[in-house]
């Protein structure tokens, strides 16, 4: 009787999870499946968006290979885009219709927009927040973007250095050559990094170069270039090295000599804020900045923990814990003379 | 002009002044305000003014910062436990006699004997049970949770413990709602709000329940005394006890940090995260509001939710203890019905049973289950450890693998109905409800499975 | 608790940095008089009581305690939206007399939004302990605003307080705040802005902070801009008459 009881209840269980309206599977894989067509519609407007940037026409044979799909799937995604008015087929080549292009630009501005978010609020690594974005990206419409940017304060770049598309489809222009073309021995400023092919990003980021970082180009030939970051010296393949996007350094003033890291400053010792990383953004940056610690400020190392992360800084009159990570953001310029308590202010 | 051109035209002026404005004009702020502050202070020597650096040197040193903390903590703890007894039977001897009493007129009266049962050994029952184990540790925990906090102590307890936390990828602040969970996991979802960071405040709030409460520290130390001490010798029985106790506390927040960890990775990934924490200067605390945050704020909000959950499921035990099906109460037809699977566990169907009747209020576990045993129609408690010994391992059975199975069941098992509904008020959203009460159930599951499995495998 | 905060003849808004006591001034003054429940869809605690001062009843409403008032987080934005679109009779800024510079930084950004605002240097018991003497009057030279001395452990200023409050209600004390400076390009941008929002809601007394906050892209604000609530609130600011002439006249360092 009691093998007979579980037996009931499982059927039933099962029954119910399948035909729940709204949250049952059946209804789910339905949601699912229209999702799905939905990210493969838009994922192939940005696919079209972005070959014609690159003055490469696209083709039926590009936009299967970037989506992975081929045969009856592609000729029905292009017959649905065609019959949405996005896209015009001549022979093999692919064009966006005007109404086409405005669509991918909102696209791109969704990932773009949350790749801000990613980086800034949730503080997702650089190399994984394109692939994140990608997957989030497809959810969000037109009056959420405008509240997220909103929040976001309005950036005008993601996080690799790419132009953000404003609600208009306008966006405001970047002046920036690949390092490849960049003069030897001339200083210049990180602008963007692509973010596609992932493992390029991903290789260039394990470097430690990435946007707002200042660097030289030493040595330029046509098997590698060589890259001093001011610390290091890199030997970077041409391909790599065309990856990055570089412009004219725009605040030469950051880096200045005998500046350290606010986490480097020794325990009881007083330091000027000098700069905080124009790198770390968003929520985080703003509220180091609310606490005081902004450019001439004055701070303390205080105390260290046991495993000296946290430590905590006095800054204007209290004391304030930071872990490691966010000190290493804050250049400072350590004050000499100075073993004895601060004043009061 | 409309609104839309001044729309406009501050977004074309936002793209002119470059993107670090913000910065500027927090810095320009600062700059202003340092100049008034100049003006308006002066400094006369600077007389006591290294007091607050002087004991934090000592609080937060790597010798001494974390045994300070531990004892405090031992204290707090040591005076709740300590303290709470006698007022606790003193509140159910008071409150059991009212339901004697009126129960005695009732039938004087000539009621039914189960309007009788219902109102008084059903809803009336559970309340008092809630209230008189429930009221007393919180009336004293939260005080002295208050005073340290008063104090300015609290925040130098979440810097101590950061590295831990920042490991798992929580806020070190999540120190401070674990260590109010001890006092009531509703209290300590509550308590999350100090983390102003929305990922770690979620963290904080989804894990706490591995923190167990008051109200399952009775039935803790009940089965470390019964189970774990009986296996020593008499002279250690009572060392062997405690420890048991402390070991299921570090198991708790060993899963906090290990669940922590994985939902910062995975589910929680998206959210927005930040971290500050200020160690304001230590001041002297004021009386007045510590009585009116600890027992207002919290412990009258606190017991209010509990009562509110309490008194049906007092109802509900009644009716499932007194209704009979078959020569049998139903509460014995629903945990023969569930044993197999309790048994899977380690357990038996009628801990599960009064697991499920009790997700009101943890306190009232233990006597649903002697309910139960016993055959009685209302909520029990035994006179003596000895004669909980006999009925529980002789008559039904019970061996150190039930005892173990249960301690780890009842400190993982899925939040109580009062720290569920809290969890819906402070997130909003069905999704993290559901998450904060399936998610601790499944691991208890798992885990209790395992280890039966697993002690059953090896003997 | 007691008593019925419904009825009220004024409404005080107490702002402040976490940690200065802002929460025992607003016990101290209400006693067992106030509430504690949430601010609507938020998990912010809001904190209200009442008190009676010189034959009047007035409401006070705690904010949450902030640094700032620019950041997106919960706190800030409630207490923003509250002096903003609250429209409290009178905003207290209580600041920690030990670190004051750290405290103006709010204040600063209080006195953009609103004119009615009286500065409370709390745990001034504190600061002289640590040898430190603050000069309110140089604060409220500096602010434009009164400044009142007071410790909330010994009730030391609070009549004072009171008094202030009444009298910048009453229009006894006129104030004219300080308009903190603003890095130059940002300075261009809000006399560009800010006309067009005093066209558009005529007599808006913090066009400049309104404009500063559509450059920060504050949805609140435009959204309110766009519904026409701008307009609304002012028409509503208005209605009270104003006070005779004021005795006591404050400026801002312009």
């Amino acid at each position: 009787m009691q093998a007979e009881g579980w037996l009931i209840l499982a059927v039933v269980g099962l029954a119910v999870a399948i035909l729940i309206p709204q949250a049952g599977i059946r209804a789910r894989w339905r949601r699912w499946n229209s999702a799905r067509s939905r990210v493969l519609f838009e994922d192939a407007l940005k696919h079209l968006l972005d070959q014609s940037q690159r003055a490469q026409p696209p083709t039926r044979e590009s936009l299967g290979g970037a989506l992975g799909i081929s045969g009856r799937k592609l000729l029905n995604l292009i017959a649905r885009m065609e019959a949405k008015g996005v896209l015009q087929s001549v022979g093999g080549a692919l064009r966006l219709t005007p109404e086409g292009q405005r669509h991918a630009l909102q696209v791109v501005r969704a990932h773009r927009l949350l790749e801000r978010y990613l980086a800034d609020e949730a503080r997702v690594p650089l190399g994984q927040v394109h692939s994140s974005a990608d997957k989030a990206e497809h959810g969000l419409t037109g009056d959420r973007l405008d509240e997220l940017e909103a929040h976001l304060g309005y950036p005008q770049r993601d996080p690799h250095g790419d132009p953000i598309p404003h609600s208009d489809g306008s966006f405001s222009p970047v002046d920036t050559v690949p390092l490849t073309d960049w003069p030897v021995n001339a200083s210049a400023e990180i602008a963007h990094v692509e973010d596609e092919p992932e493992f390029v990003l991903r290789q260039i980021l394990a470097l430690g170069l990435r946007p707002h970082l200042t660097v030289r180009v030493l040595e330029a030939c046509p098997e590698h270039l060589v890259v001093s970051d001011g610390e290091r010296e890199h030997r970077l393949p041409p391909v790599i090295a065309a990856n990055i996007h570089v412009g004219p350094v725009a605040d030469a003033g950051v880096r200045l000599a005998g500046s350290l890291r606010l986490a480097q400053l020794p325990d009881g010792r007083e330091a000027e804020v000098v700069a905080l990383d124009p790198a770390f953004r968003g929520f985080s940056r703003r509220r180091l900045m609310d606490l005081g610690l902004t450019p001439k400020a004055r701070v303390r190392a205080e105390l260290s923990t046991a495993f000296g992360d946290p430590r905590a800084y006095r800054v204007r009159g209290t004391v304030i814990a930071l872990r490691n990570e966010q000190a290493n953001r804050i250049l400072v310029r350590p004050l000499e003379g100075t073993g004895a308590p601060m004043g009061a202010l | 002009m409309t609104p839309q051109e001044v729309l406009a035209k501050s977004d074309s002026l936002r793209r002119s002044i470059g993107d670090d404005f913000r910065d500027r004009t927090v810095a320009s702020l600062y700059e202003q305000s340092q100049d008034i502050a100049c003006r308006a202070v002066r400094a006369r020597g600077d007389a006591r003014w290294d007091f607050d650096q002087r004991i934090d040197r000592i609080v937060t040193s790597r010798v001494l910062g974390l045994p300070i903390m531990l004892a405090l903590l031992a204290v707090a703890f040591w005076l709740t436990i300590i303290g709470a007894n006698y007022p606790s039977q003193w509140l159910a001897a008071a409150l059991f006699s009212i339901e004697n009493a009126a129960a005695g007129w009732f039938e004087a009266a000539g009621a039914p004997w189960w309007v009788t049962g219902f109102l008084w050994h059903g809803v009336w029952r559970g309340l008092a049970w809630v209230v008189s184990v429930m009221l007393p540790p919180m009336a004293i925990f939260f005080p002295l949770f208050t005073i340290l906090e008063d104090l300015g102590y609290l925040p130098r307890v979440a810097f101590n413990l950061d590295w831990l936390f920042r490991r798992a990828g929580a806020h070190g602040k999540q120190s401070l709602s674990m260590a109010m969970g001890f006092g009531c996991n509703a209290a300590g979802v509550i308590s999350t709000r100090v983390i102003d960071s929305p990922r770690e405040r979620l963290i904080a709030i989804l894990t706490n329940n591995f923190v167990p409460c008051n109200g399952r520290f009775p039935t803790l130390i009940m089965l470390s005394i019964v189970f774990v001490g009986a296996a020593f010798s008499p002279a250690l029985a009572s060392i062997a006890a405690a420890g048991a106790v402390v070991t299921v506390v570090l198991i708790g927040s060993a899963f906090t940090l290990f669940v922590s960890w994985l939902l910062a990775r995975t589910v929680l990934k998206g959210e927005a995260s930040a971290f500050t924490l200020e160690l304001p200067p230590y001041r002297r605390p004021s009386i007045l509001r510590i009585l009116y945050t600890s027992l207002i704020d919290r412990t009258a909000f606190v017991l209010f939710r509990a009562m509110m959950t309490a008194a049906p499921a007092g109802a509900v035990i009644w009716i499932l203890g007194n209704i009979h099906a078959g020569g049998q109460s139903l509460a014995a037809h629903v945990s023969a019905f569930l044993n197999p699977f309790g048994h899977a566990l380690g357990l038996d169907g009628v801990i599960l049973l009064a697991y499920i009747i009790a997700i009101p209020a943890n306190e009232i576990v233990v006597p649903t289950m002697l309910m139960v045993y016993m055959g009685t129609g209302m909520m029990t408690e035994m006179s003596s450890f000895d004669q909980l010994r006999t009925l529980l391992v002789d008559q039904h059975g019970w061996t150190l693998l039930t005892a173990v199975c249960l301690m780890l069941f009842s400190l993982l098992h899925n939040p109580c109905a009062t720290t569920i509904w809290t969890i819906w008020k402070e997130t909003r959203s069905a999704k993290w409800t559901l998450m904060g009460a399936l998610m601790p159930l499944g691991f208890a599951f798992l885990t209790t499975f395992l280890v039966a499995s697993i002690a059953r495998f090896l003997a | 608790m007691g008593i019925n905060l419904a009825k009220y003849d004024h409404l005080v808004a107490l702002a402040g940095n976490p940690n200065t006591g802002k929460s025992s001034i607003f016990n101290a003054l209400t006693g067992l008089r106030q509430h504690v429940g949430n601010w609507p869809g938020k998990t912010v605690t809001r904190a209200e009581g009442g008190f009676s001062f010189g034959g009047h009843n007035y409401k006070l409403v705690d904010l949450p305690g902030t640094y700032s008032l620019l950041s997106a987080s919960h706190d800030e934005e409630i207490s923003r939206n509250f002096i903003l679109f609250g429209r409290p009779d009178c905003t207290i800024v209580v600041m920690d007399a030990t670190a004051l510079e750290r405290n103006l930084n709010l204040a600063l950004q209080v006195l953009e939004i609103t004119d009615k605002v009286v500065i409370c240097v709390n745990l001034i018991d504190e600061a002289r302990r640590k040898g430190l003497e603050v000069d309110a009057r140089s604060l409220s030279r500096d602010l434009g605003v009164p400044a009142v001395a007071t410790s909330a452990r010994s009730r030391e200023g609070f009549h004072d307080l009171l008094a202030t409050v009444a009298g910048v209600i009453g229009g006894q004390i006129s104030t004219k705040p300080l308009r903190p400076k603003v890095d130059p390009a940002v300075e261009r941008a809000l006399d560009e802005l800010a006309p067009m929002i005093e066209e558009l809601a005529p007599g808006v007394p913090n066009a400049r902070w309104l404009a500063f906050r559509l450059l920060d892209g504050d949805h609140r604000v435009r959204q309110a801009l766009l519904s026409g609530e701008l307009a609304e609130l002012v028409a509503r600011q208005a209605a009270p008459a104003e006070a005779a002439n004021p005795l006591i006249a404050l400026q801002g360092a312009q």
